[in-house]
């Protein structure tokens, strides 16, 4: 068994992971980065291939190697999840990820009290667990403006310094400055769906997006070749962690990157600190790290296991795990489509990046009055391709409108006519946290490693989520007839209850170590030198939005509070 | 996984070129000269008079596929994507060729699936018309594909009738669009249908501006370029 010693240890190099490497090694420590994946490079991305990176999903976890089960409910048989969208490489999802990059809102870090203060405590569910975040917009405004400068964000401005500028997303909070570059080229799709919003009223605008549009940082332009979800990018202009931050870990010296690396556990003593990880290698060898600081920054299932695996005498209920509240309030974003298409026009939304690529934010968080409509909080609609994607097998996947049927010469001649002339619609609701939706050990299933597998048990057919998807599915409708399509249809809603996108939750960060795991610098109650960073920690979904840049974000102010705080004076940061 | 499948594919062929009198491979080259479109008949006319092991189906298979069986996914994929002159569809992009690669490769773990709903496919049609899939009338076959898609085939335990036409069609997809690397989407078949250029690694201002269909040539494959259309 081979031993090494470090200051320390980073379990999972993706959106949160790489950020904070990159940041301490920068500042001085030793870090070394344990990565399950390759560490691939941009020119591994070239050509395009929508089978090996859409359909047989070659960036993310093999679910046959690294399954993880859901089920609805608790006497429900938990099986295998057919698509995992996290990544499996060093920068994480943000190499094959759409690249949407949003700030919340100033009113979702105080959702609770903002929702109690408009409608009553009687708007929220009595079995949600709906709660502030211990953290501030404006605390975390220059972090945000970090990530957007340092990684690279492309967009418009919608409310700089507190005044309104149209054409930017007129809800945002009040940034401190415009965005680095302008916004990417809009497509057919974008320009459709901006004349209809406009048309009912509403405030379209270019979605933010990781993505260079003017040469930035020694990398070139998008080429709008569109192979952006579920593709690494062909020329390095997604800004992704892999092209941004691990450049920086390298030049640093400080920064060793372990690639094949399954970390099982994380060693702690009886003193209550944690000492480091175990992991198995390359040909599975067996390996230890000894560490001063752990960080743990997988995506969600991960987090969540990882401390239950390292269970001790001491800790018999895992790690991290005092409140009990581990694994529990897992949320996810719940997606509802519509679809247009058109005669007489063609919309070749194969071209452009191909994710959410136009928006409005009127209907997501509490940007419009839900007095009398029965629910809380909101979704982001968006305009961009079936599945995030725009190649011809994500297509075929589509639900089909009335009257066309799933194969046959009338399904082909509809699928060879609508391919090119066709719009997706997504309506991205963000579904509120519940104690009982959670993840744990599943006590059948184990991965290639012998380690049981993550078990999600999750439903999000809560009375509160179906009114909301039913009613921004409707909204969908009308922005698509305003756009003048000839055929306007609505997919049917995960009739099943699995869980939709961006996973969150799991090790909620709270203000009171009874009722959460960490604090607002991701550092948990129990164990001062082990921080579980990324989505895992969000006490709620925030908004619609994609999470990255808020996780991104806080990865920024937790580095920030090693290097400045916690390094002079170890010990807990509140 | 495209090297990979490349090359089973040309040990496969390399081993039934020696092994001639017990296989039912045949190289390349010949199998692209044959006639399609025969999808409900037995024994093309171009293969009467070879050894029952010889005739092949027109479309590549061997990889996995025996004959009979590469005759039924034959047929319920040309039923699923069916072609018409100006409208390739599942036997003139190959698709048999995708399927039979990818079970001897990237989805290995899926045969016996096939095995299993391709037997039962059999055991619902002789119990329903007295013959196998691949002899009945297009009409025939379409009334089957119905009924599997619907759930209503009691022959099937396992896979599920529901499940094995999900998958067929899920593969049927997948052979018409993914890149003629894996097998088919011949000579961009499936592309041309749909109007979707390839892999173009770069479109400009104007193409994002414009309302019309995208018409420059060359169609990009991964290691294939199409000629014009009139080439």
């Amino acid at each position: 068994m081979a031993t090494e010693k470090t200051d320390v240890v980073i379990v999972g190099v993706g959106a949160a992971g790489g950020i904070i490497a990159a940041e301490l090694a920068k500042a001085g420590m030793k870090v070394i980065g344990l990565e399950r994946g390759p560490r691939l490079k941009t020119s591994d991305f070239e050509p395009h291939d929508e089978l090996r990176y859409f359909e047989r999903q070659d960036l993310r976890p093999n679910i046959k190697t690294d399954p993880v089960t859901w089920r609805p409910n608790t006497g429900a048989h938990a099986g295998p999840m057919p698509v995992l969208n996290n990544g499996n490489q060093a920068g994480g999802g943000t190499v094959h990820y759409g690249t949407l990059s949003w700030r919340m809102h100033e009113d979702d870090f105080r959702v609770r009290t903002k929702t109690v203060e408009r409608y009553g405590a009687s708007a929220i569910p009595d079995d949600s667990s709906l709660v502030d975040w211990p953290v501030s917009y404006a605390e975390l405004e220059p972090f945000y403006d970090k990530a957007e400068y340092e990684l690279g964000v492309s967009g418009k401005a919608g409310n700089l310094q507190g005044k309104t500028i149209d054409g930017g997303n007129v809800f945002e909070a009040p940034r401190s400055r415009e965005y680095p570059m302008p916004p990417l080229l809009v497509d057919q799709s974008a320009i459709l769906y901006e004349a209809g919003a406009k048309k009912l009223g509403l405030h379209p605008f270019p979605s933010p997006r990781a993505i260079a549009s003017v040469p930035y940082n020694n990398r070139p332009s998008c080429t709008y070749c569109g192979f952006c979800q579920a593709f690494g990018c062909h020329v390095g202009a997604k800004s992704s962690i892999l092209v941004t931050k691990l450049p920086e870990a390298d030049a640093s010296g400080n920064f060793k990157l372990v690639t094949g690396a399954m970390v099982y556990r994380v060693n702690s003593d009886n003193a209550g600190n944690v000492t480091g990880v175990s992991y198995y290698g390359p040909g599975r060898s067996d390996n230890t790290i000894e560490a001063d600081i752990v960080i743990v920054a997988p995506f969600i299932y991960d987090n969540t296991r990882l401390m239950l695996l390292s269970k001790t005498d001491k800790f018999p209920n895992g790690l991290a795990n005092s409140s009990g509240h581990l694994g529990k309030h897992i949320m996810a974003h719940m997606m509802a489509n519509v679809f247009v298409t058109f005669d007489d026009r063609y919309v070749n939304n194969f071209m452009g990046p191909s994710a959410q690529k136009h928006t409005i934010d009127d209907f997501n968080a509490d940007n419009f009055d839900h007095a009398g409509l029965g629910f809380i909080r909101g979704a982001q609609l968006s305009i961009g391709t079936p599945n995030l994607e725009g190649g011809p097998i994500a297509a075929s996947t589509i639900a089909l409108p009335p009257g066309i049927p799933r194969w046959g010469a009338k399904y082909r001649d509809f699928f060879a006519k609508a391919y090119a002339r066709h719009g997706a619609m997504v309506a991205q609701t963000e579904n509120l946290p519940y104690p009982d939706q959670t993840i744990d050990l599943d006590p059948n299933v184990r991965d290639a490693w012998g380690l049981p597998a993550p078990r999600v048990t999750y439903d999000w057919r809560r009375p509160n989520e179906k009114a909301r998807v039913a009613f921004v599915q409707n909204k969908l409708m009308e922005i698509g007839k305003a756009m003048g399509a000839p055929q306007v249809w609505a997919a049917p809603v995960s009739p099943a209850g699995a869980p939709g996108a961006h996973h969150e939750g799991g090790t909620r960060m709270g203000s009171d170590p009874k009722d959460s795991v960490v604090n607002k610098y991701s550092q948990t109650w129990d164990h001062p030198n082990l921080f579980l960073v990324g989505s895992s920690t969000f006490p709620t979904m925030g908004t619609g939005f994609n999470p990255t840049l808020t996780i991104q974000a806080l990865a920024y102010m937790t580095a920030d509070a090693i290097v400045n705080k916690y390094r002079k004076n170890p010990g807990p940061l509140i | 996984m495209t090297k990979h499948d490349e090359g089973r594919r040309a040990f496969l062929v390399a081993l039934g070129a020696g092994a001639a009198a017990t296989t039912a491979l045949v190289p390349e080259a010949f199998a692209k000269d044959q006639k399609q479109h025969h999808a409900a008949t037995d024994a093309p006319p171009a293969n009467r008079g070879m050894p029952p092991a010889m005739q092949h189906m027109g479309g590549g298979h061997g990889a996995f596929f025996n004959d009979d069986d590469a005759r039924t996914v034959t047929a319920f994929a040309e039923r699923l994507m069916p072609g018409e002159p100006g409208k390739p569809g599942a036997t003139d992009a190959d698709v048999l060729n995708y399927i039979d690669l990818a079970l001897a490769g990237a989805y290995a773990d899926q045969q016996d699936f096939y095995r299993r709903g391709l037997t039962q496919l059999d055991a619902h049609c002789s119990q329903a018309y007295g013959k196998p899939f691949r002899r009945l009338t297009a009409e025939q076959q379409d009334e089957t594909i119905a009924a599997l898609e619907q759930g209503k085939a009691p022959a099937f335990v396992w896979p599920s009738a529901v499940a094995f036409f999900n998958t067929v069609r899920t593969h049927t997809m997948e052979g018409m669009f993914a890149d003629p690397i894996y097998g088919g989407n011949k000579d961009f078949a499936g592309w041309r249908l749909v109007g979707f250029p390839g892999a173009q690694p770069i479109f400009t201002e104007d193409d994002m501006k414009s309302p019309k269909a995208f018409a420059r040539e060359p169609i990009v494959g991964l290691q294939s370029r199409a000629k014009s259309k009139e080439g």
